[in-house]
């Protein structure tokens, strides 16, 4: 590989892969697009979930809840993560990508299956929502973007591993990958069991929605999707935490205070993180009582732990930091100096209070066995994902782009007192929209229900009057949320189109 | 992120306190919720 395919960037000192830079741009600016396009459908969401707003019609509602999930959920954070692939694989190593029209391919296909989904579901034909259940059925067009798209996230995902065995070749690293490079490994082959759940489930799924084939159990189709949907967010677990690390490396020089225990961490999560989908069978008659019990029990706190100790180790990174910056007085000067105006840094740090209070506590409340039954299907599930999703992992991932801004598309940031506030803004708002769908569902508020009066229905039900203040507190929450996500999307697009060049 | 070890918790004492602190607060709160939730499904 020629020497000129290769700068040094000035901020880290990282050597950078002309292509891999390539890659890495693409599909951020494509995530933070997809990101915009679910944020808004989210936010028409949160005002018809309002009630005295009740904004969009029926039709539409159940259109763009679908939506929501898939560009919101899906695209934004694949996308975004087949950046951190190859900024992990490869920018972190100092080293190529090798093959890189593997990733511009794996790429197309993401893209297009992309376009195909969102385009079948505007058009109608797929009001299926982000399960889509069985029998619940959408155009063979629907299944095949998901198909597309996998294939193609499978490819980059893998790009990973060909990366790092080039990498190794290359001495690249001797014993073992720096700590971000590992967790995104972890990530990867969640990745690949994951996709591989994804296509044992959507090729027969699009055969039947040709007529092919003509009956598709749904329980089976529910044991197996669920082999797909949980464990997808636990690629994002592993892809969030890693940019923790690595967002307290970079703006603070954050370095893991036992960096064994923290990549233990990451092989606990790829062995029992997984289990934790399991919550979503509890009434299904597949699973017997005794494996029920003993994997939302007990073997889900070994994820559990493992996330203790991150959550313990990427604050313990930024003390030792500070502390040898030379922040020593008492036990919190350290805290008081923390840079809170860098964006990254600010939105790292209100990730893991977001992650680790609104999603990750009410995770293992809400996925143990007895507690499950009482809240499932309850308007509380998405107040505990938005924490997880939203709060976490779009924050922390938020977060990383102001720091790839500069490092990748050697560019400045533009509107500097806007991105200041912009984690604050967001995290603000996504903290109020998860607690209030949270305490709505306490009251048995149903999740993705269009009209909870039950309008025109033959039998009444009235819940508790305090769900009209919580449902409001929702479409308050989804404002201020947009509005974080508006000023994101302005200073992120904002600088990369129009920020002021940076020398190499 | 070299592949080695840094350091020790001694070495992040104020990290060690906000843990404690965080500790009770979220069983506080964890209860004070408990309550609150079985009054809402009026447990006896």
């Amino acid at each position: 590989m020629a020497a000129e395919d290769y700068r040094i960037c000035s901020f880290t000192g990282l050597k950078i892969h002309k292509p891999t830079e390539d890659l890495i741009k693409w599909n951020t600016v494509t995530a933070i697009l997809f990101l915009a396009l679910g944020g808004l459908m989210g936010f028409l969401i949160a005002l018809t979930r309002w009630p005295s707003v009740h904004y969009l019609s029926l039709q539409n509602y159940y259109r763009y809840l679908t939506l929501h999930g898939i560009d919101a959920l899906l695209l934004w954070i694949i996308f975004f993560e087949i950046g951190l692939v190859y900024f992990t694989s490869a920018v972190l190593l100092n080293t190529r990508t090798v093959i890189p029209w593997a990733g511009w391919t794996g790429y197309a296909l993401m893209l297009v299956g992309a376009v195909f989904v969102n385009f079948v579901v505007f058009a109608g034909k797929a009001d299926v929502m982000f399960t889509s259940y069985v029998p619940l059925q959408a155009d063979a067009v629907y299944y095949l973007g998901i198909i597309i798209f996998a294939v193609g996230a499978l490819t980059c995902y893998g790009h990973f591993f060909a990366n790092i065995i080039q990498a190794k070749r290359d001495g690249a690293y001797k014993h073992s990958l720096p700590l971000g490079s590992f967790g995104l490994a972890a990530a990867c082959i969640i990745a690949v069991l994951t996709l591989a759940h994804g296509a044992v489930i959507m090729i027969p799924v699009f055969f039947w929605s040709m007529g092919l084939i003509h009956y598709i159990d749904p329980g089976t189709y529910r044991l197996i999707f669920w082999g797909l949907g949980h464990p997808s967010q636990q690629i994002n677990v592993c892809a969030m935490v890693s940019v923790w690390y690595m967002i307290s490396a970079f703006t603070v020089g954050g370095k893991p205070v036992n960096e064994k225990l923290s990549r233990t961490a990451f092989v606990l999560y790829i062995f029992f993180i997984n289990v934790a989908s399991e919550h979503h069978l509890l009434v299904d008659p597949i699973f017997s009582n005794w494996h029920k019990i003993i994997n939302t029990s007990y073997m889900m706190h070994l994820a559990v732990f493992a996330s203790m100790v991150h959550a313990f180790a990427v604050p313990a990174s930024v003390e030792v930091a500070l502390r040898n910056q030379g922040y020593t007085r008492g036990l919190f000067e350290w805290l008081k100096k923390a840079p809170w105006s860098n964006p990254a840094f600010s939105a790292m740090a209100l990730s893991m209070v977001l992650f680790g209070f609104l999603g990750g506590i009410t995770g293992v409340i809400f996925g143990t066995e007895q507690y499950n039954i009482i809240r499932h299907n309850t308007f509380a599930i998405p107040g505990h994902f938005h924490g997880t999703v939203v709060g976490g992992t779009t924050l922390a991932f938020m977060g990383f782009t102001y720091l790839l801004i500069p490092y990748i598309f050697r560019r400045e940031l533009v509107m500097q007192g806007m991105a200041k506030w912009q984690p604050y803004v967001y995290g603000i708002g996504v903290a109020i929209l998860s607690i209030s769908m949270m305490s709505a569902g306490s009251f048995g508020v149903p999740r993705r229900h269009y009209d909870i009066t039950f309008s025109g229905a033959p039998f009444s039900f009235t819940f508790d009057p305090a769900i009209d203040m919580f449902m409001s507190m929702v479409g308050i929450g989804g404002i201020l949320a947009a509005i974080g996500g508006v000023m994101f999307i302005l200073v992120a697009m904002g600088s990369i189109m129009y920020g002021k060049r940076l020398a190499s | 992120m070299a592949d080695e070890k840094h350091g020790d918790i001694i070495e992040a004492p104020g990290v060690l306190v906000l843990s404690f602190i965080f500790l009770i607060l979220f069983v506080i709160i964890w209860f004070a919720h408990l309550k609150w939730l079985l009054e809402i499904w009026a447990v006896e």
